[in-house]
């Protein structure tokens, strides 16, 4: 084995550099910006016949978390449900009459109503959201469960 | 104005300060790197409750002299659920038919829906305003495993709100 001078040693730096770039590669790859519409702090229920869907990005989705007292969070922010869905539905609406000119107020909107609640909320609490939605015009829903408890 | 030459030779990259702002963008990554749970979804299709007679199939069927059969005309299937206090499942309902478990439920359900002469083609749910959402969801799923007598799946379903808490059947 040989000793190389004490002074004259300077790290070759190039190696780790490249694994570091790879590093953040995979976690700029990885990041999901869409998690942050997801309320984390809801415990959803388990029902074993969930499975994930992936839409592929073809459906627009409205994502609502309702936390067990009936309140709508949207990306971190307490929000009026009935000024939030009319609002939604609105903006929906405007972006269905770009594919479809025809589609007014009342028929039925093409975007998918995402509901995320607590599994203690109560029907009473849930239904009202739901009913807002309908009265809106949606009528696709996919009801978030957990297919495995953490 | 006079510059100096170097050789190419001479010329070294430092690293060093590449490497460091390399790994401030790797610790913010790390530090706010959380993935999200895989969730699952029940899709399902739910059009404001309607009446829960088909008014033109029941006219005919009520002008029908011979028809004998009482539900003809009818094509939702009405479930009952009546929860407990504490927004648990306490009772449940086909019909007027009482049902004592989710395995019973699904099980009448199969024979109900499967039955060729089935006029249903959609469940409403009457729910009781306290059941916990994750109690509703076991009933939902129940519905959505089951098939018409057309064999499509069942996927059309609507929400009732019972007036009151109190345990039925």
């Amino acid at each position: 084995m040989s000793h190389g001078g004490g002074e004259g040693a300077e790290p070759n730096l190039t190696p780790m550099l490249d694994m570091v770039f790879q590093l953040v590669t995979f976690f700029m790859l990885v990041i999901n910006f869409k998690a942050a519409s997801l309320d984390l702090t809801l415990k959803l229920p388990v029902v074993g016949s969930a499975r994930p869907v992936d839409t592929k990005g073809q459906d627009e989705l409205l994502i609502l978390n309702i936390d067990l007292h009936g309140k709508l969070n949207v990306y971190g922010m307490p929000k009026e449900p009935a000024a939030y869905i009319a609002g939604e539905a609105q903006a929906s609406l405007l972006a269905a009459r770009k594919t479809k000119p025809t589609i007014k107020m009342g028929d039925d909107l093409p975007t998918t109503v995402v509901i995320r609640a607590d599994k203690t909320t109560p029907f009473k609490l849930l239904n009202n959201v739901i009913k807002l939605c309908q009265d809106h015009g949606y009528r696709k829903f996919a009801l978030k469960a957990m297919n495995k408890s953490d | 104005m006079s510059r100096k030459r170097r050789k190419q030779e001479d010329v070294t990259l430092n690293l060093a300060a590449m490497l460091d702002m390399a790994f401030q963008l790797l610790t913010f990554f790390i530090l706010t790197f959380k993935p999200a749970p895989i969730e699952g979804q029940i899709d399902l299709r739910l059009p404001p409750p309607q009446p829960i007679t088909n008014v033109n199939a029941k006219q005919q069927a009520g002008s029908n002299t011979n028809n004998t059969d009482p539900v003809q005309g009818v094509n939702s299937l009405i479930i009952s659920v009546f929860p407990t206090p504490s927004g648990q499942i306490g009772s449940m309902a086909i019909g007027e038919g009482n049902v004592a478990s989710l395995p019973q439920l699904e099980t009448r359900l199969k024979e109900v829906l499967a039955d060729p002469g089935s006029p249903f083609d959609q469940v409403v749910i009457q729910v009781g305003s306290g059941l916990h959402y994750e109690n509703l969801m076991k009933v939902i799923d129940v519905c959505t495993h089951q098939k018409l007598s057309d064999g499509k799946p069942l996927n059309k379903l609507s929400f009732v709100e019972l007036p009151t808490d109190g345990g039925g059947g």
